[in-house]
């Protein structure tokens, strides 16, 4: 146990590991690549909608049922059948049906939580500001989207990290990432490399949440700093003069 | 008076149905082997657990108490499952399976399978006969291709070195018979390697889609005649000869004895490469069940 932990710190002694397409800030650059863009777009794709139907407070089960089915639907099995897809339209191998895969699991999480973040915002708030004269639209993007900011925010943050996780299925498929050191690793049975690898996804995962945490301490107004509901109707009372 | 009698009567009858009941248990058929269960593993590719069921079914037939653990993984896997008694028999290629145990293997049967049998008794195996059936790698490109670069062997790619991409299974840098032989032997450079899977539907998929212009099939895989690919001639000999091996556990010979290999032998002597593409036709590509390919081919060939 102890001379094979010696051989993995060795694995990452060595440089020759880390540079060259094939090393490990390759990859996690390419792993990087292929989580972000597909958070980025189930974000893009999730946020609208949701915050809109949170809003109205309605259509709720029937829309995060639909967008469950990416969560149910195995990642792998989304990557199978898209991949004959991906080839006969030109688009390669891996990197497409893997980022449909990361896509389809990155968007339940975000939009069921920024729905029910958005929907079960202090209707009093709502309400007052409504009172206010505010239209819709103001009171969401005024009121509703800062209140429930830290929801919306730690959606996205808990799927990303379930994205940097999965991203390591694009190595089944040719394509690059740190999931190559897993499954290279497990094709020739060098446990060292393939141990490496896991220790390098998760490692992402975790700097990937830490990451987040840090973003959300500095720009996310938290509701728990606020002491009553009062308080925040005083600041919301004040915002259409600064309109 | 009668009511004892007729409680006698039922008993004798119900001791009598116990006891033939019990006779007919035990019998169980002239063939009940009593010894280890025989667990028969292969390769995760569909010829190598196609041919595992075919001995296992034969081995029931003959029967011997067989367990299957089919599509283990790669030979590093199986192998040391192998070595470690979790699996008693695997059908193996007596070219890289000699290669793959630190030996020589040539395109010579013989010579190449007695090496193996001398590398197989320090670890505790034993091999039974070898089957005139060969499944080599194959080195294949689209028609389109052939035609486009005149390549009808695989000498012919190195003069087209940098441009092709090169699709085969993830462990290929690594193998002698593969990427590794591909550049020493031939002088062959790719502009790429994609590491798809071991000559399966994802490496035929992506020669298809000219994801990759060459790749890594099997030489008895009907994909390559059905497709209408061209197998490129091996002219510098670098694949050695590749017959189907049943290899298995000195431990298990010792319980059953010859009568064991007997069985085995029996299916390998009729196990050609025609016979084994039409096997691998059947089940890769006409996409019938592999055991009741196995059920049928064993009835008309073995009985």
């Amino acid at each position: 146990m102890i001379d094979f932990l010696g051989d993995v710190v060795a694995w990452f002694l060595d440089p020759a590991h880390w540079l060259g397409s094939g090393g490990i800030l390759g990859r996690t650059w390419e792993h990087v690549q292929i989580s972000a863009f597909s958070t980025v777009a189930a974000a893009l794709v999730a946020l609208p909608p949701a915050i809109w139907m949170g809003h109205r407070r309605r259509g709720g089960i029937v829309a995060v049922a639909v967008v469950n089915i990416g969560r149910a639907i195995p990642s792998f099995a989304i990557i199978a059948l898209a991949l004959p897809i991906s080839i006969r339209l030109g688009l390669g191998l891996g990197f497409w049906p893997t980022f449909l895969a990361l896509f389809a699991l990155a968007l339940p999480p975000m939009f069921t939580n920024t729905y029910t973040g958005i929907a079960e915002v202090d209707p009093a708030l709502v309400e007052a500001a409504r009172g206010m004269g505010m239209t819709e639209s103001q009171i969401t993007t005024r009121v509703e989207i800062p209140v429930a900011a830290p929801v919306i925010v730690t959606a996205i943050r808990v799927s990303a990290v379930q994205v940097v996780a999965t991203a390591t299925l694009a190595a089944l498929v040719a394509w690059g990432g740190l999931g190559r050191f897993i499954i290279d690793g497990f094709a020739i049975q060098d446990n060292v490399m393939v141990f490496a690898g896991g220790l390098l996804v998760a490692g992402l995962a975790i700097a990937t949440e830490l990451g987040f945490a840090a973003f959300e301490r500095r720009f996310v107004p938290s509701t728990a700093s606020r002491s009553t509901s009062e308080d925040l109707l005083a600041d919301v009372t004040v915002a259409p003069q600064h309109g | 008076m009668r009511n004892y009698l007729r409680k006698s009567a039922i008993g004798a009858v119900l001791l009598s149905v116990a006891l033939v009941a019990a006779a007919c248990g035990s019998g169980d058929g002239a063939g009940a082997k009593e010894g280890p269960t025989i667990t028969v593993g292969s390769a995760n590719f569909s010829e190598n657990a196609l041919l595992a069921e075919i001995y296992a079914q034969a081995l029931e037939n003959a029967g011997y108490r067989v367990q299957r653990n089919l599509n283990v993984g790669n030979r590093e896997v199986y192998f040391a499952a192998l070595e470690s008694g979790d699996l008693s028999l695997v059908p193996e290629y007596v070219g890289t399976v000699t290669t793959f145990l630190g030996g020589s293997a040539s395109s010579d049967s013989d010579a190449t399978y007695q090496t193996l049998l001398g590398l197989l008794g320090d670890k505790g195996l034993t091999a039974a006969s070898y089957a005139s059936a060969q499944d080599k790698n194959g080195i294949v490109v689209r028609k389109d291709t052939a035609d486009e670069f005149g390549l009808s062997k695989v000498s012919d790619l190195a003069q087209y070195n940098g441009q092709f991409i090169f699709g085969g299974p993830p462990e290929c840098p690594n193998r002698e018979f593969c990427l590794i032989g591909l550049q020493d032997v031939y002088g062959l450079q790719f502009a790429d390697f994609k590491p798809l899977d071991v000559g399966g539907p994802l490496t035929v998929a992506a020669l298809e889609g000219d994801e990759i212009q060459v790749a890594l099939l099997f030489t008895s895989d009907g994909v390559i005649a059905a497709k209408g690919f061209v197998l490129l001639d091996d002219d510098k000999g670098l694949q050695p000869a590749e017959n189907v091996t049943p290899v298995l556990r000195k431990d298990i010979v010792d319980a059953y004895g010859d009568d064991l290999i007997a069985v085995l032998d029996a299916v390998s002597a009729k196990m050609t490469t025609e016979e084994l593409t039409a096997l691998n036709k059947r089940v890769g590509f006409d996409g019938e069940d592999p055991d009741a390919v196995a059920t049928d081919w064993l009835a008309a060939n073995v009985g």
